[in-house]
């Protein structure tokens, strides 16, 4: 089956520069043949890749320990599902998901487009192609999965079988760690799309709306799956890693945040093309460069080039990255000169207070975040190159620069939106935020007088409730006026007004899970903590909770053995909940794992962590943290969800009987 | 250039300035930036290296970790150089830091006068075990 596997992603190299060259003679030659060829190409592409995935599935369900890939990342007794999972759980395999998800995508865009766009597919087909030669040439030739297991026979390498595994990485045995790599995967991979068709557009000249109408669902797919990808990869940080926090400015982390600050930012500003014709150098560089930081991010996870607590080993992959990053940009960015005199505005900017302007302050917030965030993740290489020591920023350093600049565009989604085109004049302007920013105003002095003292989390929260009246208002108005229109109640009235037209109010939707999510930002300003030294009987107190330790019991399984602490919590003497934080020890990798355990609610996470013995092992060290709003931060992620699938949803056309 | 772009360049350099004030206003020595250095290189330092925040790699010296109730001490090494740490941080230490594995250990914090390290962060690397090491063949 390792042959057959082999075999087979061995052929994904020659189909991926079939296709890639039949597509670019296609283009050259305007022969319909040549793309039929090409597509069928894409097809073939995906058929190998899958059957190689199904190969490399086989033999991790079958646990055929031959294989230098199974045997690093599972054993016999890791749980059938976990076995199934491990497919991306370790560099090889899950280079081999993101090379499977590209020949998807290719072979999607091709069947989806096999009547239509035949001008641009020839391009669309050959950027796509390329970036399959390039994974699969990763995948066949320096991280291939299907690589037996060798050792030294005296002078010769033979090849064995391991008696067990290593088993899964215990770190990554939760359920949140199973869906965030392919989630952020897919949201990483669909950035090709729009770059392939900008790529076309700028090679043919077809420089119209047509390919941003064409490639508006997968910017958005993309954007959604970065988002909740990014938000799942907290999620697991959070309950698996035991530090009590969700973001700690990592690379790895910084690394998936990038290309969704850019392809944000173009969300955004695409609508003044569409409205205005401005801005088309903007977008095209724009959706260049959140398919470049994609691919840069892949490589600043497995290079090894800035040190991170996720990051792969130094998979030997920096260079290739690097070449292929560095042709990409170079290819690109020529291409972006050379059709630059027929990118040009149809129209001027007119006033500093209108959509238009509120777009532009929103894109140039989000390229200074990106520019600040690639910044502090690549300054210690930066320092190193000018002043030979390698310097690290810390967290406090981002939330220093990224705190402001938050604030800042949260509180332009809230004007954003209200700004009427060109020019919106003084009185609308008060007619919009006379209310929310008195309600917002009264906020501030209410939590003032409830001891609230930090300067941001008082800031954060007069916004975001500035921002959620000001949608509400918007849907509620739209309601009302269709209301009067027609014999639909107040809900219904709600609800056909969004589907007529889906980008805005999904927009908004999205835009009210930003709030939420801050929310749970902000909480971070009020978090607590404590450390005690407990044996069975011991209490002690964190704010209004006091705990008592009521048991430390031990158990083993097949795969670990463990340690749980029974804590009662107690709330004005009223038990709340009994927490159980445990610590294990996974047979097969040989390590320990903390398990932590949460008691969590709208208002806050108390999160408990058994993190050690003491030295006569009667009594355990457990820290327990207190955090206010975590919760929001996933119920915001989920609204984020509800509303991208929601702005793709086509818009209701209504017949003549309907409202007006 | 007319009066309206003019203020749409005087509005967004108001915010790239801000942000660039806020970049550098937050670059300390002493606080948001730590050097990365390996145990003999902190040695070489001199009395540099107590004005620093630093982020000392090495091996844990095996057998060294000593807790006491709350308090975790323990020796890095690099070759013949050593550094005695002693952890002041409030969260868990990782779990694959105990005292019989062979890891890599980085610390944050600083260098005290006395010459031992208070750290506030302890990351543990135990990159060889999921590489090599294979139970014994089955030939």
């Amino acid at each position: 089956m390792a042959d057959l596997g082999n075999i087979l992603l061995f052929f994904l190299f020659p189909v991926s520069v079939f296709t890639a060259l039949t597509a670019l003679a296609a283009g050259v030659t305007k022969r319909r043949g040549l793309l039929e060829a090409a597509r069928r190409g894409a097809y073939a592409a995906f058929a190998v890749t899958t059957l190689a995935v199904l190969a490399l599935e086989y033999l991790l369900v079958t646990s055929d320990f031959s294989i230098e890939y199974v045997a690093s990342n599972t054993n016999f007794a890791l749980p059938m599902f976990y076995k199934i999972v491990a497919l991306w759980a370790g560099h090889n395999g899950s280079l081999l998901l993101w090379t499977w998800i590209v020949t998807i995508f290719t072979a999607i865009v091709a069947y989806q487009h096999r009547h239509k766009n035949n001008d641009l597919m020839p391009y669309v087909l050959f950027a796509m192609a390329s970036n399959m030669i390039f994974f699969s040439i990763l995948s066949v030739f320096i991280s291939n999965p299907f690589q037996t297991l060798y050792q030294e026979f005296g002078n010769t390498l033979q090849e064995f079988t391991a008696r067990d595994g290593h088993g899964l990485n215990p770190l990554l045995q939760h359920p949140a760690m199973i869906i965030h790599p392919p989630v952020l995967f897919i949201g990483y991979v669909g950035s090709v799309v729009p770059f392939a068709f900008a790529i076309a557009a700028l090679i043919t000249g077809k420089l119209g709306a047509g390919w941003i109408h064409t490639t508006r669902r997968w910017a958005l797919t993309t954007w959604g799956f970065l988002a909740v990808g990014i938000v799942l990869g907290g999620k697991w940080a959070y309950v698996e890693l035991g530090w009590g926090g969700y973001w700690a400015w990592d690379p790895v982390e910084n690394a998936s945040l990038l290309p969704w600050l850019t392809s944000t930012a173009y969300l955004h500003s695409v609508m003044i093309q569409e409205r205005k014709g401005m801005l088309k150098v903007w977008n095209m560089a724009l959706v260049i460069a959140t398919y470049l930081l994609a691919i840069f991010g892949t490589f600043l996870t497995r290079s090894g080039i800035v040190s991170s607590v996720h990051a792969f080993a130094n998979s030997g992959l920096g260079p290739a990255f690097a070449i292929f990053l560095g042709m990409g940009l170079i290819f690109s960015v020529t291409l972006l000169l050379y059709r630059r005199k027929d990118l040009k505005p149809d129209e001027e900017m007119e006033s500093l207070v209108s959509r238009e302007s509120g777009f532009l302050f929103n894109n140039l917030l989000f390229l200074l975040a990106t520019i600040a965030v690639l910044w502090g993740t690549m300054f210690p290489v930066i320092s190193e190159l000018f002043t030979g020591d390698q310097i690290t920023v810390g967290p406090p350093w981002f939330n220093n620069i990224m705190i402001p600049i938050g604030l800042a565009l949260l509180l332009l989604t809230g004007v954003g939106p209200l700004l009427a085109w060109r020019h919106t004049s003084v009185e609308t302007l008060k007619r919009s935020f006379g209310w929310p920013i008195l309600g917002s105003v009264i906020l501030v002095v209410v939590l003032l007088a409830l001891g609230v003292r930090d300067g941001w989390a008082l800031g954060s929260f007069a916004i975001s409730f500035f921002v959620m009246w000001t949608i509400v208002v918007e849907f509620v108005k739209g309601a009302n006026i269709r209301r009067k229109n027609s014999s639909e109640n107040f809900f219904q009235a709600m609800y056909m007004l969004s589907r007529k037209n889906t980008r805005r109010y999904g927009g908004y939707l999205i835009h009210a899970a930003m709030v939420v999510m801050f929310i749970g930002f902000t909480g971070n300003a009020f978090n607590s903590e404590t450390r005690a030294e407990v044996g069975e009987g011991d209490s002690f107190d964190l704010g209004p909770y006091t705990f008592n330790a009521i048991k430390i019991t031990e158990d083993q399984n097949e795969n670990y053995s463990s340690q749980t602490l029974e804590l009662e919590m107690y709330r004005n003497d009223r038990l709340i909940d009994v927490i159980n934080p445990e610590k294990r020890f996974y047979f097969a990798s040989d390590q320990p794992s903390t398990e932590v355990d949460i008691y969590s609610t709208f208002r806050e996470d108390i999160y408990a962590v058994l993190s050690g013995m003491s030295n006569d092992g009667t009594k355990v060290i457990v820290q327990v943290y207190r955090n206010p709003f975590v919760s929001m931060v996933w119920i915001g992620a989920f609204i984020l969800g509800i509303g991208t699938l929601f702005a793709m949803l086509p818009n209701l056309r209504e017949s003549k009987g309907g409202a007006q | 250039m007319n009066s309206k772009k003019l203020k749409f360049v005087i509005g967004s350099l108001v915010i790239i300035v801000a942000v660039i004030v806020l970049a550098i206003q937050g670059m300390k020595e002493d606080t948001t930036m730590s050097y990365s250095k390996s145990v003999s290189e902190v040695q070489m330092l001199g009395s540099r290296a107590h004005s620093l925040t630093l982020k000392v790699n090495g091996d844990l010296k095996k057998g060294s970790i000593v807790r006491n109730n709350l308090d975790l001490d323990f020796v890095i090494v690099e070759g013949n150089s050593e550094l005695q740490i002693h952890y002041i941080g409030k969260d868990p230490i990782p779990d694959t830091f105990n005292n019989d594995m062979d890891a890599e250990v980085i610390v944050s914090g600083k260098l005290q006068q006395d010459g031992v390290f208070n750290a506030e962060r302890i990351q543990a690397k135990c990159a060889s075990k999921y590489e090599a090491d294979y139970s014994s063949p089955e030939i």
